[in-house]
């Protein structure tokens, strides 16, 4: 069985009592010794090792010799370092919070540093500016609304392609 | 004593407040918003009234009054340094577990309370403000020495600032902040202070009741700052002989001193370490959120304090029969991410593990399941320790980091494991500035082996489980593995 987190492949294989793990050229013998509540009790070529695991959808979080690592399981269709599409000009929050104020409004002529939205979210303020000169296409928020990370906020195109 | 207390706070601090309290026999009664409607601080308490807001002081005594609290404790934050909130308090006939108002509004403007403490002779770091030609400058700077330091009046969050070194750069430093200022503030009004290059952040806790009897309870050094906030505080201080503790003690004193100070408040000072001078920044009348470390080298429980000496009680210690033992670290766990500017994480925690053992206290306002919103502090939770000296606890504190486990927002732990092991941290050399201007650091780029092994292993066992858990003979063996992997 193969698992890709990130950019990296790790193949198990059943060998009776424990699995044979291989990443890149490193291969080792692991052996479950206890799992339960996202804990896990290992034997790792002989060696005692606990991990902390927790699943989010493609999300999973380790915790192995007091570091913590945030992995993303990447689904067997896409190939790794795929990343996600996202037009140029199309601004995504880049933290959850809060629209304080939205300074512009579709069809809206925009120049490159303007601030378009501004963000605010545990004490700070991050205002969303546009990354090149052109025009509102959509605005997907409104003042007052709370935006997830990642989230679309608005969309700048150039003034040609409006 | 108080029959019954209103803790005006969330989180952590709210916790805290309320153990203090059922350890006094007191009831508690907590308030909460919407979106804290599930947490923790409203569970530690016997009573909880909704509010809209823990800014909004009317919803607050109202609350407070109908539930027939008799007193008042405003934690750190929100309006526990409102002069006018501690005074419509105490008009309601409540008690404010805190100095008075009179006091709080003296310390509270800047400017007013730096002169009030060179009055009450405390030192203060010299400087100039109201100047105007460029002549005055260059003399206000030869009397400070160089290098000194130009700052907008209006300002805050660098702008407007230049550092001096020689003669030479002052008047195109003074013009460049001067338009700096303008464009930043519509304020081209200007400060000019001595620049302190490798300053610490040592403070000092003082105590006092409302019979006039006043103490300190030693220093913290507060230096490791990420954006102005302190991230890790220590006691005793690295820096401070006994000859320097005790006159910073004395001007502590006499600064808390001057505006008839009682209840916990705490004295912060800017520490030259390649002078060993000290200069008076501000005084914060509350309760400390690195209080925690003092209570552990001096053996004494301020929030219990604060409540008796609120009720009227006298302190009983005097500055002789207090002293420091051992040495104690805190470290705070925020849900931010320092590999991205420290942005704020969110999200449910998946997992919350607090480490335990001799010497490790935490003080947390979450629980594994809660949700870390946006409304509030990215603050989890802090993780103090307590051993012999300083190299012990760093040594606590370093194992007790790696064995806090929090799984669903991304967290400073590994950040400060980082800042703990560097040697500048060991030789006590890190200014306020340290951690902007010194220290770099970067998570790992690639996940370490056995991180994806146990990433693995999990979604194999999860995946089996689902088909293969009927065949289980005994469901509650601690040794439920699916059978796959016992053959």
């Amino acid at each position: 069985m193969k698992i890709t987190f990130d950019n990296a492949t790790i193949e198990l294989t059943p060998t009776g009592k424990s699995y044979r793990a291989t990443v890149g050229d490193q291969t080792v013998d692991v052996e479950i010794l206890r799992t339960g509540d996202g804990r896990l009790e290992l034997l790792i070529d002989g060696k005692r090792l606990i991990a902390y695991v927790s699943s989010e959808n493609a999300k999973r979080w380790v915790t192995v010799n007091g570091r913590t690592y945030l992995l993303v399981k990447q689904s067997g269709a896409r190939k790794s370092g795929g990343g996600h599409h996202q037009a140029a000009g199309e601004l995504t929050a880049p933290m959850p919070g809060q629209v304080r104020a939205v300074n512009v409004s579709e069809g809206e002529a925009v120049t490159k540093g303007q601030t378009l939205l501004v963000l605010e979210a545990m004490k700070m303020e991050i205002r969303i500016q546009s990354p090149m000169d052109g025009v509102v296409k959509s605005l997907a928020v409104h003042q007052g609304q709370t935006v997830e990370r990642e989230q679309i906020l608005i969309e700048i195109v150039d003034r040609l392609e409006s | 004593m108080f029959k019954k207390i209103l803790i005006a706070n969330r989180g952590e601090i709210a916790v805290r407040i309320a153990r203090a309290c059922r350890e006094l026999g007191i009831q508690t009664v907590a308030v909460y918003s919407e979106a804290d409607k599930n947490a923790l601080h409203v569970q530690a308490a016997d009573e909880a009234l909704p509010i809209d807001s823990y800014l909004n002081a009317d919803v607050l005594i109202r609350a407070a009054l109908a539930s027939q609290a008799d007193a008042m404790h405003p934690g750190y934050g929100f309006l526990s340094e409102n002069a006018s909130f501690a005074a419509a308090v105490e008009s309601a006939k409540l008690t404010f577990i805190g100095p008075s108002a009179d006091s709080i509004r003296a310390m509270g403007d800047k400017a007013e309370s730096k002169r009030r403490m060179k009055a009450a002779g405390v030192p203060t770091v010299p400087g100039w403000e109201g100047l105007e030609a460029e002549e005055d400058f260059a003399r206000a700077a030869k009397e400070i020495g160089y290098p000194v330091l130009v700052k907008a009046a209006a300002g805050g969050g660098g702008k407007g600032m230049r550092v001096v070194e020689e003669e030479a750069d002052l008047a195109e430093a003074v013009q460049g902040s001067r338009r700096e200022a303008l464009h930043a503030f519509g304020d081209d009004r200007l400060l000019i202070e001595k620049y302190i290059p490798e300053a610490h952040h040592i403070e000092f806790q003082v105590f006092g009741d409302k019979h006039g009897h006043l103490v300190h309870l030693f220093e913290r050094e507060c230096s490791v700052q990420r954006r102005h906030q302190k991230i890790i505080e220590e006691t005793p201080s690295p820096l401070l002989t006994p000859e320097l503790r005790a006159q910073m003690g004395a001007a502590a004193l006499q600064a808390a001193r001057a505006v008839q100070y009682y209840n916990a408040g705490t004295i912060e000072f800017i520490f030259d370490p390649i002078s060993s001078t000290f200069y008076f920044l501000e005084m914060n009348t509350r309760l400390q959120v690195e209080h925690p470390i003092t209570e552990l080298t001096t053996g004494l429980d301020l929030v219990q304090w604060q409540i008796r000496i609120a009720a009227g009680e006298r302190f009983p210690y005097s500055q002789d029969q207090l002293s420091q033992r051992g040495h104690a670290i805190e470290c705070r766990i925020y849900a931010e991410d320092p590999a991205n500017g420290f942005l704020p994480s969110t999200g449910k925690l998946l997992q919350f593990i607090e480490p335990r053992g001799p010497g490790i206290r935490v003080d947390s306002g979450f629980r594994a399941g809660d949700v870390v919103t946006h409304f509030y502090d990215p603050m989890l939770a802090k993780l103090i320790v307590h051993a012999e000296h300083r190299d012990a606890a760093i040594q606590k504190m370093q194992t007790a980091l790696r064995e806090f486990i929090v799984h669903g927002v991304v967290t400073n732990i590994d950040f400060m494991q980082a800042v703990l092991s560097r040697p500048d941290f060991a030789n006590g050399k890190v200014s306020t500035k340290w951690v902007e201007d010194k220290f770099n650091w970067s998570p790992p780029a690639e996940p370490s082996f056995e991180s994806l092994v146990a990433a693995a292993l999990t979604d194999l066992t999860i995946a089996n489980r689902t088909s293969e858990i009927v065949n289980e003979h005994d469901p509650f063996s601690p040794w439920k593995i699916p059978s796959g992997f016992r053959n």
